[in-house]
């Protein structure tokens, strides 16, 4: 969601481009001191749409009914932005934006499609267009006026609401190969974890699993430097930022941070965090796709309480809350992790609280 | 609905601005709305960062309905509120945080704004 798919850069490329061409259009037309300003910036916007659909068609050759979509979509907008004097012009640019923006909830909730940056840019573009198409003018001789701002104010919040939900829905169910979980991008490795591969990861178990058993004692955790951080979903993370700071890169007797189930016996710990210095710095991968590194991306993260939620698919936060993205780092798990082994992104919930039970 | 028609019309720069502050003000209450699931999950100053922003949302769009009716005084803080909505995303723009710089968060973080300021500028005239 927060990607561009290469196969859709060019859509990007050919809306940033008809940006300045549309300008120009309307410039050199004299029938722009004939309508409102709304109307010209409504034109302009479907004219990027419009160039974007027509550029996908490009790298969607082998796609026939996604090609006859974008074709369809692309002329219609294009010629909509050229025809803004016509009669029609509102009821025919309404109604072609509502049933593209219907049409990709649909695309996408079916499976046909994952949302990404180009997409997202291009239903915002046509969200706003929708507004401007639909809200009457101070001055203008109009009938329909109520209707049109009964359609203003369902179409555009509801259409806008349905889009974000589903894109947020289906991006959360089915993330691409690169994202293991909600605001994980996995780094990439080979797909099937050689011989030699098996091997290097056991051994980085075994000899960080011995470095960290003193650490039972959460004591001497908190001797050694570690602080606990938050409870989140029953475990937190205690950091220790003489090792963040010294950088030290995957080193068993140095791990950033420490893991602990916040259990009613006090803290129990169920591994090892090693981070890097850098954010995109991704760490060594002995392990191939058993030892993956993980960067946490599109965080909102609010420095009240140190609490966070996910950024949403139009690229906000709550108030308070500033979108970051935390450096690699790549668990080493301990205890027993059934569903996704001694080196997953997450603990499985289960364990903590059979934990916390016992 | 019909052919636009205007005839000795005053600008339609508020109605412009009423759109994309409408846009603005959706995008807040989902932020705000999004907030919610992790304060149910036990982060508990979520739910007032939540509803600050739902809250927000629903200031937006009243300075948006203002700008409607050409009021000078919602026209100046939304002036205002856009001015630090764009300062506040140029910082998260330059600081080396692995905030979002793609297209998405381009266009609602910095050109939204920008397009706000560049619409309420100017004609004052436009409003009382």
């Amino acid at each position: 969601m927060f990607d561009i798919a290469p196969d859709h850069a060019i859509g990007l490329y050919a809306g940033l481009l008809a940006l300045p061409l549309a300008l120009i259009a309307i410039r050199l037309r004299p029938a722009r001191h004939s309508v409102p300003g709304t109307v010209l910036a409504a034109s302009v916007l479907l004219a990027m749409s419009g160039a974007t659909h027509l550029a996908l068609i490009s790298t969607h050759v082998t796609e026939p009914l996604t090609s006859w979509l974008f074709l369809a979509n692309g002329t219609g907008y294009i010629a909509l932005s050229f025809a803004f004097t016509w009669r029609w012009w509102r009821l025919a640019s309404a109604s072609l934006l509502i049933a593209t923006l219907i049409g990709y909830v649909v695309w996408i909730a079916i499976g046909l499609d994952s949302p990404d940056q180009v997409a997202l840019a291009t239903k915002l573009l046509e969200l706003t267009a929708l507004g401007l198409v639909l809200v009457p003018v101070r001055g203008e001789h109009v009938t329909h006026r109520s209707w049109r701002w009964v359609s203003l104010g369902v179409a555009v919040p509801l259409l806008t609401l349905v889009a974000t939900s589903t894109i947020w829905i289906v991006d959360l169910a089915r993330p691409d190969a690169q994202h293991s979980h909600a605001g994980a991008v996995l780094q990439a490795t080979n797909d099937v974890a050689t011989p030699q591969q098996v091997a290097a990861a056991a051994q980085l178990y075994s000899v960080t699993k011995a470095a960290i058993l003193p650490y039972e004692d959460w004591h001497k955790a908190l001797a050694a430097g570690y602080k606990p951080g938050q409870d989140l979903g029953g475990s937190s993370h205690w950091m220790n930022q003489h090792n963040v700071d010294a950088g030290y890169v995957m080193d068993p007797n140095h791990p950033q941070g420490l893991v602990y189930a916040n259990s009613k016996h006090g803290p129990v710990l169920l591994g090892a965090m090693f981070q890097m210095k850098r954010i995109g710095q991704f760490g060594p991968d002995p392990g191939g796709p058993l030892t993956a590194w993980h960067q946490h991306e599109n965080i909102c993260v609010t420095p009240i309480g140190f609490e966070f939620s996910l950024m949403t698919p139009f690229a906000t936060c709550p108030l308070g809350a500033i979108d970051i993205s935390a450096s690699p780092m790549l668990h080493v798990w301990i205890v027993d992790n059934p569903k996704g082994g001694p080196f997953a992104v997450d603990i499985d919930s289960d364990v903590v609280k059979s934990i916390d039970r016992a | 609905m019909i052919a636009p028609n205007v005839s000795a019309v005053s600008s339609s720069r508020p109605e412009a601005a009423f759109v994309l502050l409408l846009m603005q003000s959706l995008l807040w209450a989902i932020a705000g709305i999004s907030a919610m699931p992790f304060a149910l999950a036990g982060e508990v100053f979520m739910v007032g960062l939540g509803l600050a922003s739902l809250l927000l949302a629903l200031a937006t769009s009243l300075l948006a309905i203002c700008i409607l009716w050409r009021r000078n005084r919602a026209r100046r803080w939304a002036m205002r509120l856009e001015i630090a909505c764009l300062v506040g995303s140029l910082v998260l723009l330059v600081v080396p945080i692995g905030a979002n710089h793609g297209p998405v968060s381009l266009m609602t973080n910095i050109a939204l704004p920008i397009a706000l300021i560049a619409l309420l500028r100017k004609p004052r005239e436009a409003f009382t």
